[in-house]
């Protein structure tokens, strides 16, 4: 699992996104490579940027629908911490965008799918004018559905993809089999989608696949994902202080780990390691390089990353990690919450998840995310992923009343805070997904079932996070995220959607096996220093001087 | 003379008479061998990907990407014997089909013998139901149960911790994970594999036994003179299909395991071509690997049933 993949469905709570300005991002201004962009055609390699990314992405018009109580900083998502008046929910779609067609939709979906005729589906479908049927899959699976579905000649009218299925050959299928939606967006075009006008530009940049617009983003904040979460309600118990350097942590985690209890001090903390000591970005193949001292350096030739993989390794040799950890079984945040396990990562979603789950059951449930420190205890470096994480296509073969009508559900779906198609979007039909409580809406049992993924995948607007229920999480979260974005740098690769020649696309996939075979004390940190040797000897270096070629041409993002 | 009054005077009726004669159950066996053209030759064909650099995202579909990928000839097959990846999986899926011949292989034997030599029936049937049970389990619930008991959290690691021992953790140990896999397979499938024994023993007939109790055989005597001679054409004709399946010896319940301690200790044939064919998408490479998987298996199926004929047993088919 990548550093972005959550063990649950990623959604708009979930699926944290940013407001981070973005054409910013996109340095240079010079041709994009040769070997890439092209006609319709599939199978090309490389990215577009600078004045050719211009011509084809979408005018950005901000949203002012509702201003946010905590406005994006330092790449943050914006925060919204009061409650919604639902009498006053604005409109934001004020005609039906949707001709009445039909969409098969597949996407991932982390649970039991509803049915295809439930209320919440039938209430969107009449509310945008269309008539979506989804195919929902089982979203720990996914890439293998997927993989299978773009080879067949019936591949559904919208497919979702999520950035970390993004692996092998799945870019050069997306050239190939999917919609180039420019005509319909570029430039002053997206206006008449005015939810998808106020979608930030580096978001938009990041769904140029083979030098075409073909998706719809899933806009998310550049600031890490990943927090370490601790049991904030046992750290006050029992005294604990927070530890403020790897040294610290070592040194506590043995203190608080009690087995014969079933207490341990924490999970797998390999991300929370990368992130303390500094290490590239592993979210998305192209992060892993930076340009240092004019040479491309890759993540995995970096001394941190050792560094990060040795005090990992450390945690398990010391007994101080849950067993389940090192087995990879069961859920961490299950753990976690259990009291099993008082510090784990996860994505920032968790935060909120965990504990609006756990409060129904435990009053003095508190969770919090330490701040990351360095590796001396001091300011962490911290790199920025990238500023959308999950994508929505439409397929080539789709009439154009198709593409309008896909567009028409991605207009609604992003629709901001405050408005009634994101009140219908995010919490369903009143009385059966939800009901009023003191001016809330909560949940019924029905809409936590039904009113989940799907939707939250076709369309989203810039970052944001409101929890209306525990408005202090929201804030919370993103306060975390405006202080640990003040450490955040961007690589040289940053907010480009790069597809690799198909010759190298696999050639780090074991990196991840192995990183986890040496933490778990199955391998020596000599072995990785092989592998990357037999990384250069294999292509490694090859692949240098191509991402080279595309920095000469390109220009980095990295400020 | 034609061909067909020979037959006839050989006492062997005419063809046309025998598919008169024999109609339905040739109409029978029509569906039976239309599927297995469909799933089991046909796909015999896309064997051909083995031989070219295969980008299912050519063509409209996988199919016609077949015409359109370009050819590499040997290259896929001189990648896989330059891997050390592909030998230590080799390696590691001998060593399993050695250990399940000899730990796993004669258990539901055993178990048979057992059984039989239960009298009341209906201790036998529960017994037997008892056995059956964990075959129908799936791989993720026998990997969670045994994680639940001898994993580092697990019942015996606590129990032992509230002892004041150190805990124990059988479920991240590399050096035993094939011991472990192979005692998952005993317990989650032996049982289910008594029961062509089973059969085989039910076609004995009791005067046998009682002829020889008469003659003042013993148990042991009777077992070794007339149960295990019955069995001996299944068991030989079982061994020489498992020795023809040798190559595969698990894939979910060791994709299941994998994280837990490494592709080291568990990465076989199976999972080295899901590895790189599914998760990697390099088809080509993988198609290659499973044909050298393919090859190999029909050539131990071959060996396998020769040693069955010099044994003097019918094998898998007649000399």
């Amino acid at each position: 699992m990548t550093p972005n993949s959550v063990t649950s469905a990623p959604s708009r709570r979930r699926f944290l996104a940013s407001t981070a300005v973005a054409a910013a991002a996109v340095a240079g201004g010079t041709p994009l490579l040769a070997a890439c962009g092209g006609g319709n055609d599939g199978g090309k390699d490389g990215t577009t940027s600078g004045k050719d990314a211009r011509k084809i992405l979408p005018a950005f018009v901000a949203s002012s629908v509702v201003t946010p109580d905590l406005p994006s900083k330092n790449g943050s998502a914006a925060g919204f911490t009061r409650a919604i008046d639902l009498g006053a929910l604005k409109t934001s779609v004020p005609k039906k965008l949707g001709s009445g067609g039909d969409l098969k939709i597949m996407s991932p979906f982390w649970g039991t799918p509803p049915r295809g005729d439930n209320a919440y589906y039938t209430a969107m479908n009449e509310a945008i004018g269309i008539s979506a049927s989804w195919q929902n899959q089982d979203g720990n699976t996914y890439d293998e559905k997927l993989g299978a579905i773009l080879a067949s000649s019936d591949i559904p009218d919208v497919v979702v993809v999520p950035g970390w299925n993004l692996n092998g050959r799945i870019p050069s299928a997306i050239d190939a089999k999917f919609a180039d939606l420019g005509p319909y967006l570029s430039g002053d075009k997206v206006k008449d989608y005015p939810n998808l006008a106020a979608v930030p530009t580096d978001a938009w940049q990041r769904s140029i696949f083979g030098g075409r617009l073909r998706a719809i983003p899933m806009p998310a904040s550049y600031v890490t994902n990943i927090a370490p979460f601790y049991r904030k309600d046992v750290f006050a118990k029992k005294g604990y202080t927070l530890p403020k350097s790897p040294d610290e942590f070592l040194a506590w985690a043995k203190e608080a780990t009690d087995a014969r209890a079933k207490v341990w001090a924490c999970d797998d903390l390999k991300w929370t390691a990368f992130n303390i000591y500094g290490v590239l970005n592993g979210s998305d193949k192209a992060l892993w390089w930076d340009l240092r001292d004019g040479k491309l350096v890759n993540r995995i030739e970096t001394d941190e990353y050792l560094e990060a993989l040795e005090w990992t390794r450390k945690l398990y040799a010391a007994g101080v990690v849950h067993p389940d950890a090192r087995a990879v079984k069961g859920d961490a945040s299950n753990r976690f919450t259990a009291g099993q396990s008082l510090v784990f990562n996860g994505d920032l979603s968790y935060w909120y998840g965990s504990t609006a789950e756990q409060r129904t059951q435990k009053t003095d449930f508190e969770m919090g995310a330490f701040d990351i420190f360095g590796p001396d205890g001091g300011d962490p470096t911290l790199w920025a992923t990238q500023p959308a994480g999950i994508f929505t296509f439409v397929s080539r073969k789709a009439s154009e009343r198709q593409i309008k009508d896909f567009l028409a559900l991605a207009d609604f779906c992003a629709a901001p805070y405050g408005t009634k198609e994101y009140m219908l979007t995010v919490y369903g039909v009143e009385g059966t997904d939800y009901t009023v409580k003191n001016g809330l809406p909560t949940k019924t049992a029905k809409g936590t079932n039904e009113v989940n993924g799907a939707y939250d995948y076709t369309g989203d607007p810039a970052a944001y996070l409101a929890h209306p229920d525990l408005p202090e999480i929201a804030r919370l979260q993103v306060e975390w995220q405006q202080r640990m974005g003040a450490f955040t740098r961007k690589s040289s690769f940053y907010g480009l959607t790069i597809t690799e020649p198909n010759r190298w696309t696999n050639l780090a996939n074991d990196f991840e096996q192995l990183e986890d075979d040496i933490v778990r004390g199955r391998k020596k940190t000599g072995d990785m220093q092989q592998a990357v040797a037999d990384w250069k000897r294999k292509g490694g270096d090859d692949l240098r001087a191509w991402y080279g070629k595309l920095l000469d041409d390109n220009g980095s993002a990295a400020k | 003379m034609t061909e067909e009054s020979a037959g006839q005077r050989e006492g062997k009726p005419a063809f046309r008479l025998r598919l008169r004669r024999d109609r339905t159950l040739i109409l029978m066996t029509l569906p039976a061998i239309a599927l297995l053209l469909v799933f089991t030759y046909l796909p015999v064909l896309g064997n051909v990907v083995a031989f070219q650099d295969y980008d299912p995202y050519l063509g409209d579909n996988g199919f016609s990407a077949m015409f359109l990928s370009p050819w590499t000839g040997l290259e896929n097959f001189r990648r896989i014997f330059a891997d050390p990846g592909f030998w230590h999986a080799v390696q590691n899926t001998f060593v399993l089909f050695l250990l399940q011949l000899v730990l796993y292989f004669p258990i539901p034997v055993a178990l048979a013998l057992l059984i039989n030599s239960v009298v009341r029936p209906r201790v036998r049937a529960v017994a037997q139901a008892v056995m059956y049970l964990p075959h129908f389990f799936s791989w993720v619930l026998v990997v969670t149960v045994f994680q639940q008991i001898l994993g580092g959290a697990g019942i015996i690691a606590q129990t032992l911790r509230r002892h004041g021992h150190q805990g124990i953790d059988l479920m991240t140990d590399p050096g035993i994970f094939k011991f472990l896999v192979t005692a998952e397979g005993v317990w989650k499938d032996a049982g289910w594999g008594i029961i062509v024994f089973l059969a085989a023993l039910s076609s004995v007939p009791p005067d046998l036994y009682e002829a020889a109790a008469m003659d003042g055989a013993g148990r042991r005597r009777r077992m070794w003179h007339i149960t295990l001679p019955a069995l001996r054409p299944v068991i030989a004709l079982l061994l020489v299909l498992r020795v023809g399946d040798a190559l595969t010896v698990g894939f979910e319940q060791l994709l299941l395991q994998r994280d837990a301690v490494g592709p080291g200790a568990s990465e076989v044939l199976d999972t080295y071509v899901w590895w790189n064919g599914i998760r990697n998408q390099d088809f080509g490479y993988a198609a290659a690997a499973g044909l050298i998987k393919g090859v190999i298996g029909l050539g131990l199926v071959l060996t396998a049933n020769k040693v069955a004929h010099l044994m003097g047993e019918q094998g898998v088919y007649e000399k």
